[in-house]
């Protein structure tokens, strides 16, 4: 007896150890490309901000990053904002008119028109804010030639209404599409029983549609946040002088001073933005799974 | 609110090219519980939903009393829907659900309290007003449904097959505390239902429909007993159906055909001069719980009855129905008025 239970524990440990191994093996090629790709550069670039010349911790860079630039993070901040208010205003107007809209025709031109700029990238989207934005550009031309506006009020909007103006055409389709089909994904019978208790279209809309599709429009917008503060074709487009956005501090402190010290002391502050809003990203997802 | 009369005129819905109602003409008193009885797709909830004014009209003509509802977009009907999967929305709780229609209307916080809390005592479910709806039951999820509808006093309750998706015993309690709310409000109401048992017990009014028509408005009574033609007792439950030999009794209303129901059709009864007997081969017995289901292969059909023993498949047997059981249908497949009626419009 005692001999067969010793057989039968023993190989145990011998079976266990290579499917471990193979475990770790499956997981390697992904594990590695995160660790190189991903982890190894941005604890990089972490480790740069507090460094000095010499390799001495330091936080000179942090502090002059914030004396020199706190303007511009403060201007990337509103912008942002700025732009995500518009998304968020323009974005549930077309995914509640794609939802509840009574004029078939009118709904299907929108839903053929709105997503066009997803497929324009940022760089030809800058290229076209500019040529429409600018003090000659198209949107003044057409001001004055209808007699709507004098020539000599045209003023260009190539400033931090430009960057509103372009991040929010840009991110608008990206955000309706997710938010339409959360709207779509709403049942049909809970806007009906509104209507039927008395609801318009548009308390449908905030006060039964909107609530359920809620969580989508956070998502799509923190998506747009990482995605307006990530982007530099843009703002190096339409704004010349200062502030702009940190994206193009950045680059202009590499290019012209190889200055990576001080890059990254600003990059900082958008890993700091981006993982606040990462983090409001996961809370949500989460509870969202947990209560499905 | 008082309750109001119902009045459909000439009504016609055209989905595309296909025509869903045909001219349907009803009219449902004031108070009165009204069933739209019929099979999937006869254009039953169709209707249901055009006076909700979910679906627009092509012709006709929808009054409330002295309202035409026809042009009104829904919210402004005042009529109140309970919707087969119940549309509780989920975002809410009990209280913010039925309190909905009250706040649309202006209804102050302390009043729509108030409100919330007499109908939930009269639902039975007092002390539920802060639950989420999304962990009620079936059953209180029913309730919570109909008592939203039933808040703002609406002169008219619509009910999209409210009991459908609730196991049988929840079904029958809730079909009789439905109508005694009904009667004590004495809400006009109208019920989408495929469900003949459903429909017999609870209306008033039974409207059977076919393919976008209305075949029979009549009482249960009426609508069980007499059947407009054959393919609406088919779907009252009249599952055998026999050609009229001179052997057989009620020569004289000129029936081809004769309908008759299986539990009325027995093999055990002592012989009656005054019954229809028809003779065959037992191909089949099933137990059914209060006797057996006998299949009888005849020359000319397969006939069901009941039977209080088993009965060997392949024995000769022969199956009787009582006069008053039979149901006659003319030439046309429509059904015969009753002698008496007959000689007096003779």
């Amino acid at each position: 007896m005692t001999m067969s239970s010793q057989a039968y524990s023993l190989p145990a440990p011998r079976k266990r150890l290579p499917r471990i191994r193979l475990g770790v093996l499956l997981v390697l090629p992904a594990l590695t490309a995160i660790t190189l790709l991903y982890a190894l550069p941005l604890m990089r670039s972490l480790v740069t901000a507090f460094r000095d010349g010499s390799g001495a911790w330091t936080t000179e860079h942090v502090v002059r990053a914030f004396s020199l630039y706190g303007r511009d993070m403060l201007f990337s901040m509103g912008v942002v904002s700025a732009s995500l208010a518009l998304i968020a205003v323009m974005s549930i107007a077309i995914a509640g008119y794609l939802t509840l809209g009574a004029t078939p025709w009118a709904v299907r031109v929108l839903r053929w028109l709105y997503r066009w700029p997803l497929f324009i990238p940022f760089v030809v989207t800058g290229q076209i804010a500019r040529s429409f934005l600018a003090t000659n550009g198209m949107m003044n031309n057409v001001l004055v030639e209808t007699g709507l506006m004098a020539s000599s009020s045209a003023q260009s909007f190539l400033d931090w209404r430009g960057l509103v103006l372009t991040f929010a055409w840009k991110q608008i389709p990206f955000v309706t599409l997710l938010l339409a089909g959360a709207m779509a994904a709403v049942e049909r019978s809970h806007i009906e029983a509104a209507r039927n208790a008395g609801a318009s279209r548009l308390r449908c809309l905030f006060e039964i549609v909107l609530p359920q599709a809620a969580p989508t429009l956070w998502v799509g917008l923190i998506l747009s946040m990482v995605a307006m503060l990530s982007v530099l074709s843009v703002p190096m487009m339409l704004i010349a002088g200062n502030p702009t956005m940190m994206t193009s501090m950045m680059a202009h402190r590499i290019t012209y001073y190889g200055d990576y010290g001080i890059a990254n002391a600003l990059g900082l502050f958008s890993y700091a933005l981006t993982a606040v809003t990462a983090w409001f990203y996961l809370r949500l997802t989460l509870r969202r799974e947990a209560g499905a | 609110m008082s309750t109001e009369a119902l009045t459909l005129n000439n009504v016609t819905v055209d989905l595309g090219r296909q025509r869903i109602l045909d001219d349907i003409h009803l009219d449902v008193s004031p108070g009165s519980f009204t069933c739209l009885l019929g099979p999937s797709g006869c254009g039953k909830t169709t209707l249901l939903r055009a006076i909700a004014g979910f679906t627009p009209l092509s012709r006709g003509e929808i009054r409330l009393g002295r309202r035409a509802l026809t042009h009104l977009p829904p919210e402004k009907r005042e009529t109140a829907m309970v919707f087969q999967s119940y549309a509780l929305w989920p975002h809410m709780s009990v209280e913010e659900n039925l309190g909905y229609p009250l706040k649309l209307r202006g209804v102050t916080r302390t009043e729509r309290r108030r409100k919330v809390a007499e109908m939930l005592a009269r639902l039975e479910l007092s002390g539920f007003e802060e639950r989420a709806v999304t962990k009620l039951s079936g059953g209180q999820r029913q309730r919570i449904a109909l008592g939203r509808a039933l808040i703002i006093d609406p002169p008219l309750l619509l009910l999209d097959e409210p009991l459908s998706n609730l196991d049988a015993a929840i079904r029958r309690s809730l079909r009789s505390e439905l109508r005694r709310l009904q009667k004590s409000l004495g809400i006009t109401t109208i019920m989408v239902t495929h469900d003949q048992e459903e429909a017999l017990q609870m209306a008033d009014q039974i409207v059977l429909m076919r393919a976008g028509h209305v075949v029979q408005v009549s009482t249960p009574q009426t609508l069980y007993q007499q059947p407009a033609d054959l393919g609406a007792a088919r779907f009252l439950g009249v599952d055998n159906t026999v050609t009229r030999t001179p052997q057989d009794p009620m020569g004289e209303s000129g029936a081809v055909t004769f309908g008759f129901r299986t539990r009325d059709a027995h093999l055990d009864a002592p012989p009656c001069p005054q019954a229809l007997i028809r003779k065959g081969r037992v191909t089949e017995c099933v137990y059914t719980g209060d006797g057996y289901h006998v299949l009888i292969d005849t020359h000319d059909a397969e006939l069901f009855a009941t039977s209080a023993t088993p009965v060997a498949p392949g024995t000769f047997a022969a199956l009787q129905v009582p006069e008053s059981a039979l149901i006659p249908f003319g030439p046309d497949d429509r059904h015969l008025p009753p002698l008496d009626r007959h000689e007096d419009i003779a």
